[in-house]
């Protein structure tokens, strides 16, 4: 009888206690990182912190800017513009929510599924390949007064269309339309890519106790789009916080400051208006504002994802 | 010693980008004589009318160096920048009032207090134009150009209509009158850029010394006088004398094509109006704006723009010698020439009959030349005026809301300024 003996292994990864890194090693990988980390904090966090330094001084770009405490923001919130603006800024997150996100979703449930589903998803993804100035000089022809939808209006006998670009907040709202027209289609592609992402086995079994149409899209696919979702409303809610080229190209914000958005504000009151103070003030409270909205919804959805 | 080369290289490459970032303005000064000139402006599409004069002054030895930039608000941050650098323009266009006030605090443009002085002299600027340029007594910058505010007409519109050149205000609201009824849009006006024309046009005519005294602060938003004019205003909005102010054709375009009859506008428009095919005395003329109040006399907006030098910048000497030069009737006759534009210079007669009526009656005896109101108010009370003009123009709603509201900003104004 002989007995063999198996030699020792070597042990595997997973059986190695964990070793702390040489101190060379730690040395190397911070001596790497650091022109990374400089890029970052001289192109990214030098200007924000350059920036809500301005918001607390009087500087109109030339000379040495003046401190005068929170005397901007306090300018900023007793204004009215700065208000009128604030609630565009609304109307745009809520507007781009129910339109290019709720259309996005409308069209990729609708086409999923279908035979030649991409010929129906291609119209609405042609205009996200125009530049956002672009599409509001095309739409100021068509609602330009005496343009395009004026003259089809005047067709079908409507001969005092209202004033689409000069009164608010109408001229806000087409241009949420305008937008629709831009961004619905990248949202219906994303959507379909979530629908394509969701496992086939629980939407059988909830065909087979019986659910469809409206039942199943409520109780099965929506839930399980939720990841899709949650990145898609992020996206809109920090694109139409910071919405600008649009408005630009469309109203310059006008008549007056009717259809300015925080966007616009903060580049008419630095550049325009050469107040820096006031512009570095509104842009202050624009990021804070972003920054917020953006964690607290994520952190809100993840964090339900987790427990999901 | 990898290590060390790791973080050296970082370094390195850290205090590359930070020093980059540091360059600091210094002296410069230069001499005169021979030089190519740095040149900046906003009006990139003027470049073939720089280069006719490159060809001119090359002979006294002096060319610029032209670099256009066809966005304000971009140029106006760049030239501000600039003078933060070692780079400082030696030669660069500006707007008169608040805007050149700014450079003018910050010691950032060379004094041409002289220059003004020789060019009054021989006669080479008329009487006025140097309060444009004029801040603490000295003077600073020459003008690049001149503009004045007139009415442009459509002749055949006039014609077909049987309308003579209104030299009454009464006579310019009888000749809308009558457009009005043959369905004829009488008078141009936007929501955006110049929303103030108006306001301008009729508190010139109806009270010079009100209009000059908001500039002051000795006037009031709230006086009758301009209550007046703001009530004129809408009285014309609402008898539909004015286009419709989301229509976004030019303004020259609507001319030229009879869509409005008449636009208010500075001569730089007889420029843009030859762009869109219309000849002057043919399609179009030009009448001085008659007085909304016969006894103010007549009254002519000029707007001016300003060609500055850059103080300690490389050529300094050399662009104060250009800038004289710009004045002197040789030049003068070249850039009026290949502009079609008026001269501030009153030696050079422009070729456009239309306009040179127009510097005449600005130079006669009886016309008073104001500025324009854009350059002529503090900066934040006509920023305000950019919103509640633009909203007039667009809704004419009740005016007094919106003057309480710039008079407001106004006292907030003055009080700072002691």
């Amino acid at each position: 009888m002989t007995a063999t003996v198996a030699p020792p292994r070597r042990p595997t990864s997973a059986t190695r206690p964990a070793r702390r890194p040489r101190p060379t090693y730690r040395w190397s990988a911070r001596g790497f990182a650091l022109p990374a980390v400089l890029v970052v904090a001289l192109l990214l966090y030098l200007p924000f912190v350059w920036t809500s330094y301005l918001s607390l001084t009087e500087y109109n770009g030339l000379g040495d800017p003046e401190l005068v405490g929170l005397a901007k923001y306090s300018e900023m919130l007793t204004d009215a513009g700065f208000l009128n603006s604030l609630l565009n800024t609304v109307y745009w997150v809520v507007g781009t929510l129910v339109l290019p996100v709720g259309l996005g979703l409308l069209v990729a449930v609708l086409a999923y599924g279908l035979k030649g589903s991409f010929w129906y998803r291609l119209p609405f993804l042609l205009p996200y390949a125009i530049s956002g100035v672009a599409v509001g000089v095309i739409w100021t022809f068509v609602l330009q007064t005496g343009g395009a939808l004026d003259e089809a209006l005047a067709l079908l006998g409507v001969t005092d269309p209202p004033r689409w670009l000069l009164d608010a907040p109408l001229n806000t709202f087409v241009m949420i339309g305008a937008a629709t027209w831009q961004g619905a289609g990248v949202n219906a592609l994303l959507f379909t890519i979530g629908l394509q992402s969701i496992p086939r086995e629980p939407l059988e079994a909830a065909r087979l106790d019986g659910a469809s149409g409206w039942t199943m899209f409520r109780t099965m696919t929506w839930p399980m789009l939720t990841p899709l979702t949650t990145v898609v409303v992020g996206l809109s809610i920090v694109g139409s916080l910071k919405q600008f080229d649009i408005i630009w190209a469309m109203t310059k914000g006008g008549p007056g400051v009717s259809s300015e958005t925080l966007a616009l504000t903060m580049y008419k009151e630095t550049f325009v208006n050469n107040d820096y103070g006031l512009g570095a003030a509104v842009a202050v409270f624009l990021t804070v504002v972003t920054v917020a909205a953006s964690v607290l919804y994520l952190r809100r959805q993840l964090s339900g994802a987790k427990e999901l | 010693m990898k290590r060390t080369r790791i973080l050296a290289g970082a370094t390195a490459a850290s205090l590359a980008l930070g020093l980059a970032a540091c360059s600091s303005a210094d002296d410069g000064g230069g001499e005169g004589g021979d030089a190519t000139l740095g040149f900046y402006t906003d009006k990139a599409a003027w470049e073939p009318s720089f280069d006719a004069m490159n060809e001119v002054s090359g002979a006294e030895g002096k060319t610029l160096d032209f670099t256009g930039y066809s966005d304000t608000t971009a140029y106006d941050s760049f030239i501000k920048q600039s003078f933060r650098t070692k780079k400082v323009p030696d030669l660069f266009t500006w707007h008169t009032g608040p805007s050149l006030g700014e450079l003018v605090d910050q010691n950032l443009v060379a004094e041409t207090t002289d220059l003004w002085t020789q060019a009054e002299a021989d006669g080479l600027v008329p009487e006025g134009l140097k309060d444009n340029y004029t801040y603490g007594g000295k003077q600073y910058c020459v003008p690049l150009n001149v503009a004045y505010w007139a009415v442009y007409y459509n002749k055949k519109v006039f014609a077909d209509h049987g309308i003579e050149v209104p030299t009454t205000f009464e006579e310019l609201m009888a000749a809308a009158e009558k457009l009005k009824a043959a369905d004829v849009t009488p008078f141009h006006q936007m929501n955006i850029i110049f929303e103030f024309a108006w306001f301008q046009a009729l508190l010139a005519g109806n009270a010079p010394d009100t209009y000059q005294g908001l500039q002051t602060g000795d006037a009031s938003y709230l006086d009758p006088e301009v209550v007046e004019v703001m009530d004129q205003w809408k009285q014309m909005i609402d008898d539909g004398y004015y286009n419709d102010p989301g229509v976004t054709t030019d303004p020259q375009t609507l001319l030229k094509n009879g869509d409005v009859a008449m636009a208010y506008f500075g001569t730089f428009l007889s420029g843009q109006l030859t762009e869109v095919g219309a000849k002057s005395g043919e399609d179009y003329g030009i009448f001085p704006m008659p007085s909304m109040n016969p006894a103010s006399g007549g009254q002519m907006v000029l707007e001016t723009g300003p060609l500055c030098v850059g103080k300690g910048s490389e050529n300094e000497q050399a662009a104060l010698d250009y800038s004289a030069w710009w004045m002197s009737d040789e030049a003068q006759k070249t850039w009026s020439d290949e502009r079609g534009e008026v001269s501030f210079n009153p030696h050079v007669k422009v070729d456009d009959p239309e306009q040179q009526k127009l510097v005449d009656a600005a130079t006669s005896d009886d016309t008073t030349v104001q500025q324009r109101y854009l350059e002529a108010n503090p900066l934040p009370v006509y920023t305000l005026s950019t919103e509640i003009f633009g909203d007039f123009v667009t809704n004419a709603p009740d005016p007094m809301p919106g003057l309480q509201r710039l008079q407001g900003e106004a006292d907030t104004y003055w009080a700072d300024q002691g």
